[in-house]
């Protein structure tokens, strides 16, 4: 049973406007999983929700609910439910009314519904809070009253929009591990909602990277960290030294002047091919042992590590190493073959530079610019 | 409290002067009307003489109601309509019920009577087609059409207002939660317009009770309502006193009906009731 699928997606396209938002999708989804649609602001996440949940209709292709084709189910009839972006609760009822609300359009004897609610409440940890006003909850109640409306239908699946991303982050990790417990308890398939590479990577059973209205990738989130299919994914799941390099023989790829042994084959003889290096794969080595050889150019005391910026050949490596180094140091680094990850050119390459204007300022600048666009 | 500036208290004289003038003595004028004799003594008979127009204002309160809630009937469908069409549709509807108001009373009435009256062009119509003509004016039917025609965007409007700022994501949410059309209605849209309809209500019926131009001509003279009755006794210098207890009672009716419906209004938008 742990492999049936609960939903499929054969061929969705949608366009608005004019403009294509999502471009023949295909995807299935597991029963009892939890499964994050992970990708940039305006990639199409909602407008797959939405046509999962059936407030928007296809253009092109078939909508699957366990084997049957739902395209004409009104969203009332569907299986499914949502915790919206926003929550969307209604304002004319409490929390009580609000989390009964799907119970009482089912006509549930009224001791029942006060026992659900009651239980429910239970889950979400907000005991005592039947009578108040949903108006006057702060944001992480009421994203708990939102859950809580959805899950007491006992939907086959969840659809949850970037439910945490107004809470700040010390709720957003709490509740991160609560909706797991939830997904784990409940046995409901969650179709996780997010553009926060983390928070996808720590709860989900499968990650779906999508870009440009595309399937990039779909895999664990072992996987796709380890395994990034093209230089998206491996630019938007942490962080990546992207390198050109050429696969000159089976188990050897050169870049940055060097020829590495690593442990992809197949490839043709001198195919060109992007190279991935995360950044804690990198170990720093006196120069005379070190494959690569560079110069120190910033240190950011980041805590557990140093990030190291190097300079090798004029591209900006980011390294991160326990022991500390001086800007201007010259230092060796050494890879192992097994961090070495190649992956086949794509129409992303090169359109990730180095790390030679980074700057945490200007990745938190690009954050906000982020949410102000949702 | 801050003290204000003599300037600041200059600036908002004319606004005091004018609410006095216009506002505050006509009403305490009614009040000494009420309670004197013509010459001026202190006296409770010209409300004692309110018990002599009790069946009036009873009849007047009935088809105040009537009209009243044919508005929201009306209203309340034609405004929800409304609020589904496009945001350029929505425009031209909302002036096309907006139209007749910038129109004086008396001219819609006069008009009405010339379509309604026994000789008037639906009947002239009726009988061109061969059926039998029919008797309107002069009914009290003809009185409540005249105010539901007269009102009606009075309904319209606040809940118009009140439905298209609703946020569609709540509609969503219901939907999502197993509610069809119908019962997004009822649940949700609904209830969130009720302060729409709670001013809807008020705006029709107040001017609905002291209304008299509406039943003197589309009433034919056969009906009297109470605003008849104010109008009638103060065109006498005799009953000049009378005319001001019935305005003076009838105001006070119309304060305690509106602080009554705010109440209600805001416990409703408070957030009990399923
Ligand atoms: N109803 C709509 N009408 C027109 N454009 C829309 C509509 N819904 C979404 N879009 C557009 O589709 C794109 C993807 O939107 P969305 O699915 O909300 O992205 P995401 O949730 O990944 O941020 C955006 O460019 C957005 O402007
Ligand atoms: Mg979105």
């Amino acid at each position: 049973m742990k492999q049936e699928k609960v939903i499929q997606l054969q061929n969705i396209s949608k366009s608005f406007d004019g403009e294509k938002i999502l471009n023949n999708i295909n995807l299935y989804i597991r029963d009892k999983e939890f499964i994050t649609l992970l990708g940039p602001s305006g990639c199409g996440k909602t407008t797959m929700l939405r046509l999962i949940a059936g407030f928007e209709t296809p253009d092109e292709g078939t909508i699957l609910f366990e084997g049957k084709p739902i395209n004409d189910v009104p969203p009332y009839q569907r299986s499914v439910n949502t915790v919206f972006q926003k929550y969307a609760l209604f304002p004319h009822l409490n929390v009580f009314e609000n989390i009964a609300f799907g119970l009482r359009l089912k006509k549930l004897p009224e001791e029942q519904i006060r026992k659900q609610v009651k239980d429910m409440l239970a889950l979400v940890n907000l005991k005592g809070f039947e009578r108040r006003n949903v108006e006057r909850l702060s944001g992480g109640q009421q994203q708990r009253v939102a859950i809580a409306r959805a899950l007491i239908n006992h939907p086959k699946v969840l659809l949850l929009d970037e439910p945490l991303a107004a809470l700040d982050l010390k709720l957003r990790k709490d509740m991160q591990v609560e909706l797991k417990n939830m997904q784990k308890r409940t046995g409901i398939t969650f179709i996780y909602v997010t553009h926060d590479q983390e928070e996808a990577l720590s709860m989900s059973d499968t990650v779906m990277v999508i870009a440009e209205g595309e399937i990039q990738q779909i895999g664990t989130p072992t996987d796709i960290y380890n395994e990034p299919v093209n230089a998206f994914v491996a630019d938007f799941i942490g962080e990546s030294n992207i390198l050109d390099g050429v696969m000159t023989a089976d188990y050897k790829a050169t870049f940055s002047g060097h020829t590495f042994d690593c442990v992809d084959s197949g490839f043709e003889k001198n195919e060109k091919v992007d190279i991935v290096v995360r950044p804690e794969d990198v170990d720093v080595v006196p120069c005379e042992r070190g494959m690569l050889v560079g110069d120190v150019t910033g240190v950011t005391f980041k805590g557990v590590h140093y990030e190291i910026i190097v300079d090798i050949r004029g591209f900006k490596w980011m390294i991160q190493s326990t022991d500390y180094v001086a800007p201007g140091d010259h230092i060796g680094l050494s890879i192992d073959p097994d961090a070495i990850h190649v992956m086949k050119k794509s129409r992303f390459s090169n359109m990730f530079g180095d790390y030679s204007s980074f700057s945490d300022e200007l990745e938190k600048l690009s954050d906000l610019s982020e949410e102000e666009n949702e | 409290m801050k003290k204000r500036t003599l300037l600041e208290r200059m600036a908002s004289a004319p606004h005091l002067v004018w609410m006095v003038l216009f506002i505050v003595a006509p009403l305490l004028f009614v009040a000494y009307y009420a309670f004197t004799t013509p010459d001026g003594s202190f006296t409770f008979e010209n409300i004692a003489a309110l018990s002599n127009h009790a069946e009036t204002f009873l009849f007047s309160v009935c088809m105040a109601l009537i009209s009243t809630v044919i508005c929201l009937l009306i209203g309340y469908p034609l405004a929800y309509c409304i609020s589904r069409a496009s945001a350029r549709a929505q425009k031209i509807l909302i002036m096309l019920i907006m139209l007749p108001m910038w129109m004086n009373l008396l001219i819609r009435t006069y008009s009405m009577m010339a379509i309604l009256d026994d000789g008037g062009f639906l009947n002239n119509l009726l009988m061109r087609l061969g059926f039998a003509p029919v008797h309107i004016v002069g009914t009290a039917g003809a009185v409540i059409f005249g105010m539901v025609y007269n009102f009606l965007p009075y309904m319209v409007l606040p809940i118009h207002s009140v439905i298209s700022k609703l946020d569609w994501r709540l509609i969503e949410a219901a939907n999502d939660l197993g509610c069809n059309n119908f019962r997004v209605l009822t649940r949700v849209i609904l209830p969130l317009s009720v302060p729409g309809i709670i001013s809807g209500l008020t705006m029709v019926f107040v001017p609905s009770i002291s209304t008299f131009y509406i039943s003197q001509k589309l009433g034919g003279g056969t009906f009297e309502l109470i605003g008849d009755t104010i109008e009638r006794q103060f065109q006498n210098p005799v009953t000049y006193h009378v005319g001001a207890s019935i305005s003076l009672v009838m105001m006070i009716l119309i304060l305690i009906s509106l602080a009554i419906m705010n109440r209600f209004s805001d416990s409703e938008t408070g957030g009990m009731i399923a």
